[in-house]
């Protein structure tokens, strides 16, 4: 028991979880020492975004833009022997797979799969059978001591042993029959695993919720809407009921500063989606980015990327957190590129914006910011029987692929679509369910990798792809590295940019589209640069060595 | 892009997605998921892939849903509502205890006995293939919110002017278009409002194979069709069929743009322009 590492752990920690303080750091164990606000360790993956701030940015050098000519794939692992899943064809990898202590942690829809970091020979495999919700994604695992936490389709969250893929317990934390679905990689944050839940067909509650990792109860929920009406925030609902059916999905991992002890999480669209007739008023605290106190669940300060959505413009996309200094005083700062077309920036002590400006064209469904910098809607652009165009494109400007932010470069990268949709309204009673209504189209459309400037959110560069529908563009999340390097999906294959000016410098074909977040670490002295593709999961190192 | 499977698709993600936009399709739309599928897809749209695909359950039973509507009506709609999205009595399409009852048997028991402490009375003379009836069309209303799969456009138009589309189209679009011409009879094929007014944004539902000049790196310029073009390579099709690859690099690519018209309209449109235009284009049957 080594003070220095007990202070890191908070005395809660201290008081449900023992068992960790102790443990000898045998194999495949998470040091908590790894998990950190900036700067992680080059030997370890230890959280979906590499760190706790979501930069994914990585300081190792080792391949940079002298010698990315070099870089070539090492070993492939392909998943075999899974039939396409229910109801949404081939398999594709959208996890950040861990690395710790040589062993890879990924995830499928309804898999985890632990695969020998040096090799590509696949360890252990853990498979589950769903009884519901949506197959759509799997971002990954959470990992806490040796315990390994994924969450399945239908709302198990489930604990396993690292070392051989072993259920240690189950416990159910959404329901799939009022169409909740669990997709996203647990948070661990001190003691607490923090879970986030998808679904919004039926028109339910999102919520947020913390749980002891080793027994699995709940330490603390967050809702999404507040609970009562006369609660901070329900001045936003015209009554109860439509609170208690608002959305709001927690359904990405969020961001945590450790210092100022805040998780910050990005909350989904509002329910019902695309009808906002019967839930009159700016809708709190859907679509925004919330912090909350990790060990109380108690909300900080929100912002309101889009006020009353009717767009499914989910705001879950990565609150991205930066120090930087501006006008000669130290920041400690956030960022989001929404999926409703927004670039923000804000102070993460308090949610007062630094930026609040479109990224891709005008978001035309906005008639300017208000005095917080939150997006003032247009009513006239709202989802209407014959038809609304925005010049945003059906799915938003940008989506779940992770950002990243280059503290060499202060510049902030996304990749964007940018065109026109259109939305229609389908419900046209004073009390819609369901969706409501739809969108469509992606007019004029382009693919692009954008680097924004986080003083001003001007665009510094743009990549936009050649290609475009089935045989090109962006895809997949973004990683930058000390090398000057950005990795990123482009067109079928890993290209390598420069992250200054944009310029690619090195690219391989893949079997599929790149479709994970890259990420990078280093082991036996190499450095490896890890991207999933479809059903395979590539590791490549210079020379292939 | 987020769609029923059945819809769009892409190689990872929105960022490169090719449409299928089903907003030109009778059965639009987007079933918009919380974030982009990423396979593409070519198979028609069913409505039992998106249940299947959301995960809905058991499907109700469409003919004892029909034989319960009636019986609902009758019975239940005057507290519950016209179609059970509640009046004095509770919303029944989001209601916990009904999504939760597969079997029927919970909401029977409401139904046939009541609810204590509540405004539910008893209904004993319902029959229990009544009761289950009613139950059934119960979960089909559930379906018809919650499968997105189902949702539909409107067949006809409802706001828009087409005299009013007539003098936007002389003056925006008759430099390249004629009613009497290439837009003869359109409205025979895009009878559908929605799928009229997508096709005047912007009319390619997928990319069709573009013309292109290729000038090589020593100043020879090939024409014919794109066959393949991305930031990393380049193979052009020429007109005796041959085809060449280059490092997308390493030549000049000049692509004919046959949407700049379009591309210029689209950030000026107000929806009234848009409407006023599908009505007008509606007219040339």
């Amino acid at each position: 028991m080594k003070l220095t590492r007990l202070r890191s752990l908070a005395l809660a920690a201290l008081l449900s979880a023992p068992a960790l303080a102790v443990q000898s750091l045998a194999a495949q164990t998470l040091d908590p020492k790894t998990l950190t606000l900036f700067h992680q360790p080059a030997d370890v993956w230890p959280t979906y975004h590499g760190d706790y701030s979501g930069r994914r940015f990585s300081e190792i050098t080792q391949i940079n833009q002298k010698n990315i000519a070099q870089l070539k794939t090492k070993w492939k692992y392909k998943i075999t022997g899974i039939p396409p899943l229910r109801g949404s064809g081939p398999l594709v990898i959208k996890s950040t797979p861990l690395m710790v202590d040589g062993v890879l942690y990924f995830t499928i829809p309804d898999h985890v799969f632990a695969v020998d970091a040096r090799t590509g020979k696949e360890k252990w495999r853990f498979d589950f059978e769903d009884h519901g919700g949506h197959v759509l994604g799997q971002r990954g695992v959470g990992m806490y001591g040796k315990w390994i936490y994924f969450l399945t389709p239908d709302g198990w969250f489930i604990s396993l042993d690292s070392a051989t893929g072993k259920e240690r317990w189950r416990k159910k934390v959404a329901d799939e029959k009022l169409q909740y679905f669990t997709t996203m990689a647990a948070v661990i944050v001190k003691n607490h695993v923090i879970i986030g839940i998808g679904g919004d067909a039926m028109d339910v509650r999102g919520y947020l919720e913390s749980r002891d990792p080793e027994t699995g109860e709940l330490q603390w929920q967050w809702w999404a809407e507040p609970l009562k009406m006369g609660d901070p925030g329900s001045e936003t609902w015209p009554n109860q009921a439509a609170m208690d059916h608002g959305g709001g999905m927690t359904w990405l991992p969020g961001t945590y500063d450790p210092e100022l002890n805040l998780i910050y999480w990005g909350t989904g669209n509002t329910n019902p989606v695309f009808a906002g007739q019967g839930r009159k008023g700016a809708n709190l605290y859907t679509d925004s980015i919330v912090a909350l106190n990790p060990d109380t669940g108690k909300l900080a300060w929100y912002f309101q990327a889009s006020p009353h959505d009717t767009h499914d413009w989910d705001n879950v996309e990565t609150p991205v957190l930066f120090d930087m200094e501006i006008d000669g005083k130290p920041r400690k700062l956030l960022a989001q590129a929404a999926r409703c077309g927004y670039f923000f920036v804000l102070d993460r002590t308090n949610g007062k914006y630094l930026v609040s400006k479109p990224f891709t064209k005008t978001a035309n469904w906005a008639k300017g910011i208000d005095e917080r910098g939150q997006p003032i809607p247009d009513p006239g652009k709202e989802p209407h029987v014959d038809g609304s165009m925005v010049d945003i494109a059906t799915g938003g400007a940008t989506n779940w692929p992770p950002p990243s932010y280059s503290p060499q470069t202060q510049l902030f990268y996304v990749n964007a679509s940018e065109g026109y949709s259109v939305a229609y309204l389908y419900d046209t009673s004073s009390d819609p369910q369901g969706y409501g209504g739809g969108s469509s189209g992606w007019f004029d459309p382009a693919s692009s990798l954008i680097a924004l400037d986080v003083k001003t959110g001007d665009v510094k560069w743009k990549h936009t792809a050649k290609g475009l529908g089935g045989e090109g563009g962006m895809s997949g999340g973004i990683l930058t590295t000390g090398g000057g390097l950005l990795f990123t999906g482009d067109s079928r294959r890993l290209a390598a940019f420069d992250s200054a000016n944009g310029k690619i410098l090195w690219s391989e074909k893949l079997d599929s589209s790149m479709s994970n977040g890259p990420s990078t670490w280093v082991l036996d002295g190499k450095q490896n640069v890890i991207v999933g593709a479809g059903d395979t999961l590539y590791a490549l190192t210079l020379d292939g060595k | 892009m987020s769609k029923t499977p059945a819809i769009l698709l892409s190689a990872a993600s929105l960022l490169c997605a090719t449409i299928v936009s089903l907003g030109v399709h009778a059965k639009p739309v987007s079933a918009h998921m919380q974030e982009p599928n990423l396979q593409r897809d070519t198979q028609a749209p069913s409505t039992n892939r998106s249940h299947v695909f959301l995960g809905l359950g058991r499907e109700p039973d469409a003919a004892a849903a029909k034989r319960g509507g009636p019986l609902y009506k009758q019975n239940c709609s005057a507290c519950h509502g016209e179609s059970a999205r509640g009046g004095i009595g509770p919303n029944l399409v989001r209601s916990v205890l009904v999504l939760h009852d597969d079997s029927d048997e919970e909401i029977s028991r409401v139904i046939e006995k009541g609810r204590a402490g509540t405004s539910m009375p008893p209904f004993p003379s319902l029959s229990a293939t009544d009761r289950r009836d009613i139950a059934e069309y119960l979960h089909w209303e559930i379906e018809q919110a919650a499968n997105r799969g189902l949702y539909k456009n409107a067949d006809t138009m409802s706001s828009g002017d087409a005299e009013k589309g007539k003098s936007f189209f002389a003056a925006n679009c008759a430099n390249c278009h004629s009613t009497t011409g290439d837009l003869a009879h359109i409205a025979t094929k895009y009878p559908q409002p929605a799928a009229m007014l997508a096709r005047i944004a912007w009319p390619t539902s997928r990319m069709a194979p573009r013309q292109a000049t290729v000038t090589t790196p020593d100043g020879q310029k090939l024409t014919g069709t794109l066959a393949h073009y991305d930031d990393f390579e380049t193979t052009l099709k020429a007109g005796d069929g041959k085809t060449t690859t280059w490092a997308t690099d390493t030549v000049n690519v000049d692509i004919s743009d046959k949407l700049a018209g379009h591309r210029a309209l689209l950030p000026k449109y107000s929806d009234d322009d848009l409407h006023n235009l599908t009505r007008y284009l509606l007219t040339l049957k």
